[in-house]
This record gives structure tokens, C-alpha cells and sequence, in this order.
């Protein structure tokens, strides 16, 4: 693919207690797209992410940044780290300065950035997640949503091309979860390519552009989100189906098919509009 | 957690770490150039009351943090002015004042005291963020700042880890009995120590993820009345002093 900015070629990796994490894994990730991973856990969904940011060096094959192999020097890990940002799932296991406004310029920081940059980069991060109030405020003094946000904020300020985020909606309650995908949303439409690890079916149904689904560290398939995730093949070995999917399929077999018109609902609220055009176009006739 | 939250809601709040940093050790300084026990007293009650009226803290917040140096403090005097003393019979054993040494002790404890409430004047006012970011300007070693940083932050998640495995614990009865009291803390125990290993790792995963390849950097906060607190603080300060030394 013309646009690839990521990629594993055949990528392999055995952690040394002898578990081997990734197996034989070629995977393609397209600049500006929203890729959620998906697999139970212990498929390889973590340790694919600490490739992409090159925290892990593959056992055999190669992870491609533009389509060239990773040569692991330090100017390249120091170059492919200010370009792809990680935020793990637990923000109390990132989140380094007790002050909010400290640990977001630790990024920056690294990049050996002047200080009036820095401090630029740092409003407009916290801006970006809905955190300046909170700039002064202590990190433990914080909720969990908000940790994750500034979380989001110390990777945001490093300006990324790439922003992975592994489990982001874990722990979350609804509100914070519509909130964040909020942010990821305007990040999305900013330009940035959007990488997520995932387990909610639902929200990787109504927000990725493509899905990559791993099982026993091998790819099982990656593909149009849409496409992937309506197969029932893939849905049997997730253990699960999109509810909006299943609607949408269980709808057609009783003869009202909201496919039609070339446009399937994939979120609950596209769903529900899809259903009222229906009825009123059958009101209508 | 007093004296966190005293240091993130005080009235001086905002005020330049290093305007705060400069009194607190002027204030130790009287303390110790203090001429007379009771000058060194003054010098104490004068930094607390900087400490409560200035700075906003309320006075029995202040005395419960203060409560556990005083506490050692008393204890200490005690050790130092009670002597025992020995006789050549078991009934010859005794406890013995020397009226002579209560001089130079009740000095020791003035300056202590001057000592305490000056620190106490620092912890206060200022958050430990603030007061490393103002050690990092003096520059003290990167290694040092680093250990105090991360003992800070971690302070808290593993205080927190701490109250959830007690809650989990007891609501299994792992507190029912002395016994079982034991085997909960020897568990709990075992399981932090398996804890930190992983947080220290997941913590250095996530520095490598944000290209840190050396000390922890971090901003400094910006203190836009430091021209004006500064002097303000290097002129009170020297002023407490010239006050300690030189009055009888």
C-alpha cells in the first residue's frame, strides 16, 4: 500500500521466560486511519504495541516505519518515539511527576525542546484533552478518567504521527468513555493515525476504519472493520459479535434490510436513524 | 496527606519556591545563631506564626503535624537532662537532674524548635513538586532528584494499593484474629514487593515509550512574582536573623 506508515513484515517475538507473544505477524497500518487490535487476552495486542514504538525488538522478521526496516540505532528509536506516541493502560504506571502540568512536558522535555516550546505544547495538549483546569492540580488528586487523559496529554504534547493507545476505554465510565472518543475523534480528524487496543467489539464497530484481529499472537485477519467484523467466522472465534451487526443481520433475515441502500449503521445512533428512514419510508408506500 | 494538603491550598501557594526556600533557611539559620533559649523560642514562634497567619494554615492543623517532632522533641529533652545515676548497691540506683546542663539543654531544644517550625514553614506553603524543581536549580544531583520524584509519586499509588489489598483482605476475615492479622500482612507484603517489580518496569517502559534516555526532565513552573517575593524574603529573612543574633 502506497500510504503504509507502519508495518510488520513476518514479525516474531518470544519473550525470554520462553513465550512466544507474536507469531510469524505481517501487518499493514495506513497513515490517517483509525485501526482498533483486537484478540483476548494474551493474543498479543500489548506486544505488538511495544514493536510499534520499538520498546521490543522482533525475534525474526521486521517492523517497517514509511517502509523502511527499523535499524534500532539510537537515532532512530529516538526519532520513531517523537513520531509514535504510546499511552498504556494504566495511567498510574506512566505518570511520573506528582504535578500535571510536569509530567505532561516529560515528553517534550526528552525531545530537548526550548523551554518556551515546551510550555506552548503543554497548554495546547491539555487543551486537547479538556484538562488545562486541572494544569496545577496534584496527579493523585485526579480521577482515574482524568489520569487517563492526562496520560493522553503527555503523549499529544510530543506531537505525534501516530497515536497508539492500549485498552484507552478500561476502567471508564460511560460519559468519560463518549468524552474520549470525543478527543479521539478531533485527533482523528486532525490528521493523526489512531491505533487502539480493544476488547469492546461495539466501539471498534462504530469507530475504526480497520480492524486487525490477533489470536494466539498470529493474525487471524485485518481488514475493513465493517467488512471483518460481520464475518461470522471471526465473530465465533472472538466469542462475540457487534450488537449493532447482529441487529442489523437480524433485521434482514425478517425481511427489512437497512443495507439496501449501500450503507450500513454501525453505531447505535446510526442504527436508530436507519430504522426511523425505514419506517417512514414504509409509512409512505 | 495533612501536609499535602496544606501545601496545595495555602495562601502562598503561588508564591516562588525559591522566595519560600530562602526564609525557611534564614529561619534555620536564627534558629541557630539564636543567643538565648528563649530567643530561639521567639525565632520559632515568629515562623509559626508566619506559618498560620501568613500563609493561612489553621493552628490546630499545624500543631496535629507538628505533634509527632514535638513529641520526639520532649522525648529527647528528657533523655538528655534525666541522667542515671549509679551507686555502688542496686538501692543506690537513681535518676539524677543536673541543674548545670538544663542551660545548654533548653538551648538544644530552642534551636530544634526554631529548626522544626522552619521546615514546617517550607512543607507547608510549598507542594514537593514545587520544592524538588527548586533543588534542581541549586543543583543538586540528577540521581537524587530522580529518587525523590518517583518515592514521591509512587508514595501515593502504593498507599492506595495498600488500602485496597487491607479492604480486600478484610472483607475475607484476614483480620479476624492476630493470627490471621500476621498471615494478611506477611500476604500483603509479598504481594507489593511483586508489585513494585512490575510498576518499576511498567515505569521504565513508559519513559523509553517517551524518549527518556537519562534523568527525568520536567518543566518548571513559571513564578511570575519571584522578582518581587524574592527580595521581599532574602530582607525578612536576614532581618530574623540579625534579630536572633544580636538580641540578648
Amino acid at each position: 500500500m502506497s500510504d503504509a506508515i507502519l508495518s510488520f513484515n513476518r514479525v516474531s517475538y518470544c519473550y525470554p521466560d520462553g513465550t512466544a507473544a507474536l507469531n510469524n505477524c505481517s501487518v499493514t497500518i495506513r497513515r490517517g486511519t483509525r485501526t482498533a487490535v483486537l484478540g483476548a487476552n494474551g493474543a498479543g495486542k500489548t506486544t505488538m504495541f511495544l514493536h510499534l514504538n520499538g520498546i521490543l525488538r522482533p525475534t525474526a522478521g521486521h517492523v517497517s516505519w514509511e517502509k523502511t526496516p527499523l535499524d534500532y540505532s539510537r537515532a532512530t528509536m529516538r526519532n520513531l518515539r517523537s513520531r509514535v506516541g504510546m499511552v498504556f493502560q494504566n495511567p498510574d504506571s506512566q505518570l511520573f511527576s506528582a504535578s500535571v502540568q510536569e509530567d505532561v512536558s516529560f515528553g517534550p522535555m526528552n525531545l530537548g525542546l526550548e523551554k518556551k516550546i515546551v510550555r506552548e505544547r503543554v497548554a495546547a495538549a491539555l487543551a486537547a484533552v479538556g484538562m488545562t483546569e486541572t494544569a496545577n492540580k496534584p496527579v493523585h488528586n485526579l480521577s482515574y478518567g482524568q489520569k487517563k487523559r492526562v496520560c493522553i496529554a503527555g503523549v499529544l504534547a510530543m506531537q505525534p504521527e501516530v497515536l497508539v493507545l492500549d485498552e484507552p476505554m478500561a476502567g471508564l465510565d460511560a460519559a468519560m468513555q463518549d468524552e474520549l472518543a470525543a478527543v479521539l475523534e478531533q485527533l482523528h480528524t486532525s490528521g493523526m493515525t489512531i491505533i487502539i487496543a480493544t476488547h469492546d467489539l461495539d466501539f471498534a464497530y462504530g469507530w475504526a476504519d480497520e480492524v486487525i484481529v490477533l489470536q494466539s499472537g498470529q493474525l487471524l485477519a485485518q481488514g475493513a472493520a465493517e467488512e471483518i467484523l460481520q464475518d461470522v467466522k471471526i465473530q465465533n472465534e472472538l466469542g462475540a459479535a457487534p450488537l449493532v451487526a447482529e441487529i442489523t443481520r437480524s433485521l434482514s433475515l425478517i425481511g427489512i434490510d437497512l443495507r439496501d441502500k449501500g450503507y450500513t449503521p454501525r453505531t447505535k445512533t446510526e442504527l436508530l436513524m436507519a430504522i426511523t428512514a425505514q419506517s417512514r419510508q414504509e409509512a409512505t408506500l | 496527606m495533612l501536609i499535602e494538603q496544606s501545601a496545595y491550598t495555602n495562601r502562598w501557594r503561588r508564591v516562588s519556591p525559591a522566595a519560600k526556600g530562602i526564609f525557611s533557611l534564614c529561619g534555620m539559620i536564627a534558629a541557630y545563631a539564636a543567643t538565648a533559649p528563649a530567643t530561639a523560642c521567639g525565632v520559632a514562634a515568629i515562623l509559626c506564626a508566619v506559618t498560620v497567619l501568613g500563609a493561612g494554615i489553621p493552628l490546630g492543623r499545624y500543631l496535629r503535624i507538628a505533634a509527632p517532632a514535638l513529641f520526639f522533641l520532649a522525648a529527647s529533652a528528657l533523655s538528655l537532662a534525666v541522667s542515671l545515676k549509679i551507686g555502688n548497691t542496686v538501692s543506690a540506683l537513681s535518676l539524677h537532674l543536673s541543674r548545670a546542663e538544663l542551660e545548654p539543654i533548653a538551648h538544644v531544644c530552642g534551636r530544634s524548635l526554631g529548626g522544626l517550625t522552619a521546615l514546617l514553614f517550607l512543607a507547608l506553603t510549598t507542594p514537593l513538586s514545587d520544592i524538588i524543581s527548586l533543588l534542581r536549580r541549586c543543583k543538586l544531583p540528577d540521581t537524587l532528584l530522580d529518587l525523590m520524584t518517583l518515592s514521591y509519586r509512587t508514595l501515593f499509588v502504593f498507599s492506595e494499593a495498600v488500602h485496597e489489598t487491607i479492604t480486600a483482605q478484610s472483607a475475607r476475615m484476614g483480620y479476624a484474629t492476630i493470627t490471621l492479622s500476621l498471615r494478611s500482612l506477611g500476604g500483603m507484603v509479598a504481594n507489593l514487593s511483586v508489585q513494585v517489580w512490575h510498576r518499576s518496569q511498567a515505569l521504565h517502559l513508559a519513559a523509553l515509550a517517551r524518549n527518556n534516555d537519562g534523568a527525568l526532565r520536567f518543566l518548571e513552573p513559571e513564578h511570575p512574582d519571584a522578582p518581587r517575593t524574592i527580595p521581599l524574603a532574602v530582607i525578612s529573612g536576614f532581618l530574623l536573623v540579625f534579630l536572633a543574633a544580636f538580641l540578648p
